[in-house]
């Protein structure tokens, strides 16, 4: 990016934060659906610099399919800047309506998850209770977002118009360390819809992406579960270097070692929302 | 929804062999396992570095398409376990 395009784009962010923190003081009082990811982490530290410590009240719900790595950047980011946190257990696992892993498998976590944080929330004294949603998501095939309509849960990111790119700007700026830290959805976002999640899976799955991590690969990355293949997505920019024999068998190695017999390297790289394209969902 | 979910065994077979065909063309031997879209090419040791080549996997990629796989991925094998380990068993 040109010098001059991030100027421009930490002025419109600025403006933003600017109406964000408005939108925040008419409520006085937030509760945040917060998973230490860069969106939730940005919406914490900017609630907690306008509301106070007092008004602010960041949870997290805790299940196989949060990773403990994410898990660590949360609490990493609630110290360092004074955040509240109430950790809440959550049991989508034992939903056999997500556990099968239909294409809306989303909207049956989504719904546990707010179904515990609201009334925590509540007994607390928060009433509004919001999320990192932003304006990038909006338009994505995320079943989720009705489960967060259904429970009331407002996305103040997406409603002043603030961008990815726009957060991890003011995130940088404000001194998160999630400025730069790759998009980490669930654990269950690499397994094929139809093919059931398992705790077990998805800890060999996080395994894997543990190990991948430990062999220096810092852009976005994926593993995905197909079964007794693990198919790796790096980012496209990461992607030849790994093609190399001795790298190559370092990374085979490092994945088989969680417990897969097989492992592919993808072709064309990371893509959010790969396995939705796999399985038609949204077009390649 | 992907063609692969109202596909018959036989004919998402007879692309992958397809796609085997055209990529031994251009220099990338391989056999291919279809997976629903995602199709794996399995290398003999050597072969899979290639496709570091960022024009040959481009390449690889579109013929992939071509055959309606949304998906290509590489299968990375042991060295020490030989040429024969990386191609399917009979």
């Amino acid at each position: 990016m040109s010098r001059s395009a991030a100027v421009e784009l930490e002025g419109q962010a600025t403006e933003k934060e600017e109406a964000l923190s408005s939108w925040l003081r008419a409520r006085g009082r937030v509760a945040i659906g917060f998973s230490g990811g860069v969106d939730s982490a940005y919406l914490a530290v900017v609630a907690r610099r306008t509301l106070g410590a007092d008004n602010v009240l960041a949870i997290i719900g805790r299940s196989a399919s949060y990773p403990a790595e994410q898990w660590a950047t949360a609490r990493r980011v609630a110290d360092a800047f004074d955040v509240r946190v109430l950790e809440l257990d959550t049991d989508e696992m034992n939903d056999p309506r997500y556990a099968a892993n239909p294409a809306n498998r989303c909207y049956f976590c989504k719904s546990e998850l707010w179904g515990k944080l609201v009334p925590a929330a509540a007994d607390r004294g928060f009433s509004t209770l919001i999320d990192g949603t932003n304006a990038d998501d909006v338009g994505g095939y995320r079943p989720g977002m009705q489960a967060a309509r259904e429970n009331a849960v407002a996305s103040p990111l997406a409603e002043v118009g603030l961008t990815k790119a726009e957060i991890r700007a003011r995130s940088r700026a404000l001194g998160l360390p999630t400025w730069q830290q790759p998009a980490s959805p669930c654990l269950s976002s690499r397994v094929p819809y139809g093919t059931s999640v398992t705790p077990e899976r998805l800890r060999r799955i996080e395994l894997a992406e543990r190990a991948v991590r430990d062999l220096g690969i810092t852009g976005d990355m994926r593993v995905r579960y197909h079964d007794d293949v693990a198919r790796v997505e790096l980012a496209p920019g990461e992607l030849a270097s790994w093609l190399d024999s001795p790298r190559a068998e370092a990374l085979r190695a490092a994945v088989a070692a969680a417990g897969f017999s097989r492992v592919a390297l993808d072709l064309r790289g990371f893509r959010s929302g790969s396995l939705n394209v796999l399985h038609g969902v949204t077009p390649a | 929804m992907s063609i692969f979910t109202s596909m018959g065994q036989a004919e998402a077979r007879r692309r992958a062999d397809q796609l085997a065909a055209s990529l031994a063309g251009m220099g990338v031997p391989c056999k291919v396992e279809p997976r629903a879209a995602l199709a794996v090419l399995m290398v003999e040791s050597g072969v899979a570095q290639r496709l570091a080549d960022g024009e040959l996997r481009r390449a690889a990629l579109a013929l992939a398409r071509e055959q309606g796989f949304t998906h290509l991925a590489v299968e990375l094998t042991p060295p020490a376990a030989g040429a024969d380990a990386a191609l399917p068993r009979p």
